[in-house]
């Protein structure tokens, strides 16, 4: 069962050229939609089991032979998964209306598939060398993806995309190459305990870690190493820049980072205050970029720089309260900021254009647009009772417990900052004396309007009803990833 | 025996800091490319040379063809885009690419 | 380990010249030679279907990929590059020598000694046995690639309005 998560969108992607010849547009919509609808059921279906035993390993055998086909499930992939499936559902409902604008469903159908497919393996598996390829693979359709409307900027974009993300990959294959030849294996659990044995070489470890946080640094776009996202984000088409900024960013660099480093090498106090200055100073230069932007995926894509950060701030406390305050964060900003790049998609089909300048009072003639813009904007702002407001809040609380106050008092004047330049897409789109242009604009079609209103819901959903939300579903992923390299050994591969 | 390692670690460092400084300066686009393909010669030298060294050269093997793999597949993707930037702009220049602000 | 070693030299010099290279194929070409000397390491270190894998492949499919990419883009396509680019390359690629190889001479002490069993079994077995995931991740890989091929190079006619 937990093998469809990987199967499933790989074959219909398969398909989907050959179908798309027969049908354009209804086929290749309905089945898309029905996979990524049947993995957001299946990962509901599981959270049982998982739950109920602490983690669930399975094998598939080939003929009765016995072959390396091996996932491992704790908390924390599964919560991982739900995120992908429910993010990216919401995604393709988006598309059918949207893709009028480029043409070739069934091929971007498909790549989008792929995408998802390899997120979910990277996701899956227990193994350091398959991690690398399911990332690569996440990433070959991603490039693709963001060149798909095919204009000059696309292209650049992607270029641009492609050579920083070949090297980044290149370096974290080279320090997972050094760990398998220090420790002999490549599973996490007999990395881990390799690790865990090996006495002396900590400097080549720190090398190796070193490499680790580039490379996936660059994937999650930490500052730094930040310069390709704000590129490659708006000018892929909305659905697709939803999915990058909402997921790809937050799985191929958070998720493998704080994978490989809570579960396999071990967390320390001196990388938690590297990897806590790393968030801090993306939450801040990025934020203060963003207020810059006239451009509303522009400014999302900043954003999303700055949210990573708080992200990545919460996840390296390294205490259970701030792992569970950084993966709360996590989800929140994956449905928000889905919701914000589809909305932006759904402002450009309505008027046109991007600029925040030339829009302006479209509040009155598109409420629903406008509504679930506010809700999402506010969330990640972290007005309450939105969700993102607890998330923020939880991180804040454990940066206070843990006595690091410099950081919760950045933390909470760059919260301001964040939903001051929200608050400016807000005044300039939707506010404001109605520009003679829009006179005649019409609302989003209805797919469109309907994936923006799931994720806007889920927004006000998860804000009121947060706490079982949290002890259900975050406190879990949360304590699996707190346990460390502990978690790992106890899979018993 | 690890001091053959080191030998090897040595020369693909080489070729990987070759690789950045042709990506960190020059400017045509399939030059920019060829850095990446030196990049990756760096790697899977390293991926080899860890399997021959700690005994595991069938698994180090594996791994190395299916990098061998990605390798092809990236290639063809960004050749490809290598060829429509080529027909939108007429030129092969990184410079001609500045629409975009960083 | 002589004759290792001047492989090594050979296709470090040979990619160093697929870089500072003006014309583009004969860069692609001093790529290709430098992934025979990659290939023929690789048979000497024991890895012989990797070494089969590169010179086929990388030596082969890619070089011919790269050649038809230079000859698409043949047409005024001279680029400029900065003069200092290639001048200053020799300085750098000596500073760095230096460094790589005193790093390594300081790290060789420091490895601890390595666990490493002796492996059986056959490569096909290892790879279907052991790295099966790798084999799916393989055919994403492969999709990807295909797909976005098949993206990048539609039809205008199936563009619509845009």
């Amino acid at each position: 069962m937990v093998f469809s998560f990987i199967f499933l969108p790989l074959l219909i992607a398969a398909c989907l050229p050959l179908i798309g010849k027969v049908s354009k547009k209804l086929i290749p919509d309905v089945l898309t939609n029905a996979a990524l609808a049947f993995l957001l059921l299946n990962s509901i279906l599981l959270i049982k089991p998982v739950f109920t035993r602490g983690s669930l390993l399975q094998n598939i055998t080939w003929f009765g032979e016995n072959v390396n086909l091996q996932v491992a499930l704790d908390g924390f992939n599964l919560f991982m998964l739900f995120t992908i499936a429910l993010v990216s559902l919401c995604i393709t409902l988006f598309s059918i209306d949207y893709l009028k604008h480029y043409g070739y469903q069934a091929n971007f159908y498909a790549l989008l598939l792929v995408m998802v497919a390899g997120m979910n393996g990277l996701v899956l598996v227990p193994d350091l060398f398959s991690v690398y390829l399911f990332l690569e693979v996440a990433a070959i359709a991603s490039y693709a993806l963001v060149a798909f409307g095919l204009g000059p900027e696309e292209l650049e974009a992607s270029f641009k995309y492609l050579m920083l993300s070949v090297v980044a990959s290149a370096f974290v294959l080279l320090s997972i190459t050094i760990i398998f030849g220090l420790t002999g294996s490549l599973s996490f659990q007999a990395v881990a305990r390799g690790l865990q044995d090996l006495d002396g070489g900590g400097l080549i470890i720190g090398i190796c870690l070193a490499f680790f946080i580039m490379g996936f640094g660059l994937k999650a776009a930490l500052v730094p190493f930040h310069a390709w996202l704000p590129d490659a984000h708006p000018s892929a088409p909305a659905p697709i820049s939803a999915m990058l900024s909402g997921l790809l960013i937050k799985v191929s660099g958070v998720y493998a980072l704080f994978r490989f480093i809570y579960s396999v090498v071990g967390m320390t106090p001196a990388l938690s205050k590297v990897l806590m200055a790393m968030g801090t100073i993306s939450i801040v230069v990025a934020a203060l970029l963003a207020l810059g932007q006239n451009d509303i995926k522009r400014m999302l894509a900043y954003s999303s720089i700055s949210q990573v950060g708080y992200i990545i701030l919460g996840l390296a406390i390294a205490t259970p309260l701030g792992i569970a305050g950084g993966l709360f964060h996590l989800f929140n900003h994956a449905v928000a900021k889905g919701l914000l790049f589809l909305n932006s998609g759904s402002i450009q089909h309505i008027t046109g254009t991007r600029n925040l300048n030339e829009l302006g009072g479209l509040g009155k003639k598109v409420p629903l647009t406008a509504g679930t813009n506010l809700i999402g904007a506010l969330s990640i702002a972290g007005v309450p009772p939105l969700a993102g407001f607890w998330s923020k809040l939880i991180i804040i609380i454990a940066l206070v417990q843990a006595k690091h106050f410099g950081y919760a008092l950045i933390a909470v004047l760059a919260s301001i900052l964040t939903l001051w330049y929200y608050l400016l897409i807000q005044r300039k789109a939707f506010f404001g004396p109605l520009n003679d242009r829009w006179l005649k604009i019409k609302e989003a079609p209805f797919w469109m309007s309907a994936a923006n209103v799931i994720l806007a819901l889920l927004c006000l959903l998860v804000g009121i009803f947060f706490t079982p939300v949290f002890k259900i579903w975050i406190s879990p992923a949360a304590e699996a990833l707190a346990r460390g390299v502990q978690q790992v050994l106890m899979w018993g591969i | 025996m690890s001091n053959l390692w080191f030998l090897y670690v040595f020369f693909s460092a080489l070729l990987i800091f070759t690789g950045i400084y042709c990506l960190l300066t020059m400017r045509n686009l399939i030059k920019l490319f060829i850095a990446v393909e030196v990049i990756s010669k760096g790697v899977s030298l390293v991926i080899i040379a860890t399997g021959a060294v700690k005994n595991s050269i069938l698994l180090a093997q594996s791994l190395a063809i299916t990098y061998i793999v990605v390798e092809v597949s990236l290639v063809a993707t960004a050749l490809a885009l290598i060829i429509n930037i080529y027909k939108k702009n007429k030129s092969l220049d990184i410079r001609s690419l500045s629409k975009l602000k960083g | 380990m002589i004759i290792q070693i001047l492989l090594l030299s050979g296709l470090v010099i040979f990619s160093i010249l697929a870089i500072l290279l003006k014309d583009l194929l004969k860069a692609a070409l001093s790529l290709a030679v430098a992934s025979l000397f990659l290939g023929i390491i690789f048979f000497r270190l024991g890895a012989p279907y990797a070494g089969v894998f590169e010179i086929s492949v990388v030596a082969g499919l890619i070089t011919v990929l790269f050649a038809l990419t230079v000859a698409l883009t043949r047409k005024d396509s001279e680029v400029q590059e900065a003069r200092l680019t290639r001048l200053v390359f020799p300085l750098f690629f000596i500073i760095f020598l230096i460094i790589d190889a005193l790093v390594m001479k300081s790290f060789l002490q420091q490895v601890p000694a390595l666990p490493a069993g002796p492996e059986t079994g056959t490569f096909g077995e290892v790879l279907w046995k052991s790295r099966t995931f790798d084999l799916v991740a393989q055919l994403g890989v492969i999709l990807a690639g295909v797909l976005a091929v098949l993206a990048l190079f539609r039809k205008k006619e199936e563009d619509k309005d845009e």
